[in-house]
């Protein structure tokens, strides 16, 4: 397969060598029949998938173990697609290129829920069964993480089991009971039986869910079998500075969307924004040490000969010892021309400090995401950041020489009204005016504010997970309130959505029955929906209207506070009281303090035993 | 500060790179072989290196130059042993030398290259009508070619002058493509690309090579105007 392959297919497909699982650092291993192999899935482009950390973790940590060949797979560009298919080609695991229905596992991360449809996609181009249900004995395990798996549901029909939280530790677990499994030549059902019964692994098909016939919601969502737990744990690693992190990272040959070193510095964030999913799911905060962070580079660097390091974490200047951490490897790499960069920092001055610490000469476009137009606006979704920090932001930038400056925002907040979006088009003009005080020798010749605004989706886990969302026309109305409200020509507007928004709203928080939607727009050729180019809105439209199933219902209704919701049977550690408590406290505008200030009880301490915030 | 020049092999494994892509590699391979390169000066420092020729995708070579200026001296064999120790199976550096600064770079030495190419043939042609149009197309005094110039125009272009000689072979396996070895001359740095010449045989003669990318292209040699 591997000759022909590569000597008739990859000379006519776009970007061949992405193809061959031959980069640098990439592991190959002499396969035995005792063998677990393994094929890690991203259900986007390589380009994409080769940027993402978790599956670089996974990857190192599976092929630690002798028995286990760890192998990568993305999903195939649309002509790789067509060669496979007429071709007669099944997709294969890249390093050794065998077909993906020959593996034991097939494991898909989760990162987005437009990249559902791709799944389903990289399922049948794999010629392995979509439905669970339908898979035999001897077919691969199809399993998921990843932070899509908070609410698993949607996919509940095609994944035989998920991990729920962070995988480092449960799928070596999930890994010894196959090997047990495997001597003890068991049935398909009796693996799934066992992992059931694994704290944070979730084995859809050993759940019931029955709904209430006159409005749709679930009335009951029930294990079958005794071996599956009610509720299922979100796992989480208490230590993380030693926790495990590889020596060795693959280097992709093609530029991928953030090709350098990604190093994440801590997890979990405390500032509690009422939008933010990942704020929520992945509490509690845990810290790297600046000596770990500074040797896991240095050996990386060394490994991939990459000359840049991105510090990454969900709120990078909320790092505790950011100053020393910076300073520290700005020493170190000064001379050997490999830069710094920070993504997702703070909005005060002190960022623009560190930015130029590590930016001595370049200036590029500086991003910030004050989210919301207004105070009122911002104390609703808990982002404590007030104009004048974002103005005295951008007025420290504009005087060291920034000219670029480009601001987030989101549109469809609750309670929103149009002086919210104005006050987005407020905040554009102000930014202007501060460059405009500053004088004429000492900043920026060009001047350039981008104003960003992207439809609200709300999500599973977060105070607004049971707010409607705005419908399209809302949306529509609202951007053109806002593009009419910005007067000044030095303030470009971009916006896009082509409904994609609206979709991701039905599937982030939608339950099982969305299982066939899914396969009837998979069906209708539905794939890499997160790309515009083949995003097509008429085919799910067509898809939600043949299945009889409402997208309405899940993305734009109002729940009760007392419905069960399709994600309730996970525990985050996060208590569905707290979240309740902050959507009360959003409607009247009340914010919640910093974690490190003051903690608010949200649930985490209780749920682990023997844990404790900063101390 | 030395300048190093050296010569390097690609295989099939990393055929599929672009010029990029290996320039890329080649880069992040100094770093990971402790070889520490000079960078230009200016806004936008980049690494001092290149390659004399830019390789298309798809091509393999046992012949291929590329410099570097690295910084301190180094010892060339030094400089080889590390390199393949970091390089990924498909490049490797077959030798290298130091040279002074003065010397001419790569590319304004070019002289000759050697190329053989994997080619199906139509159907109706076989390889003693190959043969003979060959022989004809190179008595040929001019042979033009419609080439898109800089600015994006249709332009003639005679490319009779970077053709040395092209040979036709065939293998034991009569189905397997036929093996055509061609030599290309550079004329101040301009050449042209072996498949254009197939495709400028195809229009004169009408269709006798299938002309499309798994056409497998290698470069024996590349021979410069001085001693390496
Ligand atoms: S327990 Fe307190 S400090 Fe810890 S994450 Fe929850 S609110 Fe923050």
């Amino acid at each position: 397969m591997n000759n022909y392959i590569e000597k008739n297919i990859l000379p006519l497909v776009t970007k061949p060598i992405t193809y061959l699982g031959n980069e640098v650092n990439s592991v190959h291993k002499t396969p035995n029949k005792d063998m677990i192999r393994f094929a890690f899935a991203f259900p986007d482009t390589y380009e994409v998938g080769m940027s993402h950390l978790g599956m670089k973790i996974l990857y190192g940590l599976l092929n630690e173990e002798k028995d286990i060949w760890c192998e990568r797979v993305f999903a195939p560009w649309v002509d790789m697609e067509e060669q496979l298919i007429n071709n007669d080609l099944t997709l294969y695991g890249l390093e050794s290129m065998m077909p993906l229905n020959e593996y034991d596992f097939v494991g898909f991360t989760l990162q987005y829920e437009m990249s559902f449809s791709n799944i389903l996609n990289m399922l049948k181009l794999s010629h392995i069964a979509l439905a669970a249900a339908d898979r035999k004995e001897g077919d691969p395990f199809v399993i998921a993480g990843g932070p899509c798996a908070y609410n698993p549901e949607p996919l509940a029909d095609f994944i035989d089991l998920f991990v729920i939280g962070e995988g480092e530790e449960v799928i070596l677990k999930i890994m010894e009971a196959y090997r047990q499994w495997k001597k003890a030549s068991g049935k398909r059902t009796d693996f799934l039986k066992t992992v059931a019964g694994i704290e944070g692994v979730y084995v859809p098909s050993l759940y019931k869910v029955s709904y209430d016939e006159a409005t749709g919601v679930i009335v009951s969502f029930l294990p079958i079998v005794d071996e599956a737990p009610k509720t299922i744990h979100k796992q989480f690693i208490d230590d993380l500075d030693s926790s495990y992190f590889p020596e060795k990272i693959v280097v992709s040959y093609i530029e991928t969307v953030h090709d350098r070193v990604s190093f994440e510095i801590f997890r979990g964030c405390g500032r509690g924004c009422r939008f933010c999913q990942a704020g929520m799911i992945y509490r509690p905060t845990r810290e790297k040490t600046v000596p770990t962070i500074q040797s896991k580079i240095r050996a990386l660097i060394e490994a991939t000969g990459y000359d840049e390091v991105s510090l990454s974490s969900l709120s990078t200047g909320d790092y505790s010892e950011i100053e020393t951490l910076i300073k520290n490897l700005v020493e170190e790499y000064e001379d050997q021309k490999v830069s710094i960069s920070l993504p997702s920092l703070r909005i005060d001055s002190l960022s623009i400090d560190m930015l130029e610490e590590i930016q001595k000469v370049r200036k590029a476009g500086l991003t910030l995401a004050p989210e919301a137009g207004t105070q009122r606006m911002r104390d609703v979704i808990n982002k404590g950041v007030t104009e004048e920090n974002l103005l005295d932001t951008v007025r420290t930038a504009f005087e060291k020489g920034w000219g670029h400056v480009k601001l987030y925002f989101m549109i469809g907040l609750p309670g929103e009204t149009y002086e919210d979006i104005e006050g987005i088009a407020d905040l554009g003009q102000k930014t202007v005016d501060e460059y405009m005080k500053i004088d004429k020798e000492l900043r920026n010749k060009s001047l350039k504010v981008v104003l960003s605004a992207s439809s609200f989706v709300p999500k599973a886990f977060t105070p607004f997970q049971w707010m409607g969302q705005n419908t399209r026309e809302e949306f529509k109305n609202k951007q053109r309130h806002l593009k009419a409200s910005i007067k000044d020509r030095k303030i470009s507007y971009s916006w896009h959505d082509s409904g994609v928004s609206f979709l991701e709203a039905v599937f982030a928080r939608g339950d099982r029955r969305l299982g066939k939607v899914l396969k009837r727009a998979h069906e209708k050729g539905c794939r890499f929906d997160g790309w515009g180019e083949y995003f097509d809105i008429e085919k799910w439209t067509e898809a939600f209207a043949e299945t009889g199933i409402d997208p309405d219902f899940y993305a734009l209704r109002n729940r009760g506070y007392d419905e069960i919701l399709p994600w309730d049977f996970i525990d985050t550690g996060v208590k569905k009281s707290f979240l309740k408590a902050e959507a009360i406290k959003a409607q009247e505008a009340l914010t919640t303090p910093y974690c490190p200030e003051k903690c608010s009880n949200c649930g985490i301490m209780e749920f682990k035993e023997g844990w404790q915030c900063h101390v | 500060m030395s300048k190093i020049q050296y010569r390097f092999k690609r295989s099939t494994a990393l055929r599929f790179l672009s010029h990029l892509d290996q320039q890329r590699l080649f880069q992040r391979a100094f770093r990971r072989a402790n070889i520490n390169i000079e960078y230009s000066h200016g806004f936008n420092p980049h690494p001092r290196m290149s390659f004399a020729l830019a390789m298309s995708v798809g091509l393999t070579s046992d012949w291929e130059y590329g410099e570097v200026i690295v910084t301190g001296e180094l010892d060339c064999n030094d400089f080889m042993t590390r390199m393949n120790a970091v390089l990924p199976n498909g490049l490797e550096i077959i030798s290298a030398k130091v040279c002074d600064e003065g010397t001419p770079s790569l590319s304004s030495l070019l002289e000759k290259s050697y190329y053989s190419l994997k080619v199906k043939l139509v159907p109706e042609i076989n390889f003693e009508r190959t043969n003979q149009i060959i022989k004809s197309y190179l008595e040929l005094p001019v042979i033009n070619i419609q080439k898109r110039n800089k600015k994006g125009k249709m332009v003639e272009k005679d490319i009779r002058p970077f053709i040395e000689s092209i040979s036709v072979n065939q293998e034991d396996d009569k189905n397997d493509p036929i093996n055509v070895k061609m030599t290309l001359v550079y004329i101040e740095q301009q050449c042209v690309k072996p498949e254009l010449v197939l495709e400028s045989v195809n229009n004169l003669n009408g269709a006798i090579f299938i002309i499309d990318p798994t056409i497998e292209c290698h470069r024996h040699k590349l021979l410069l105007k001085a001693d390496f």
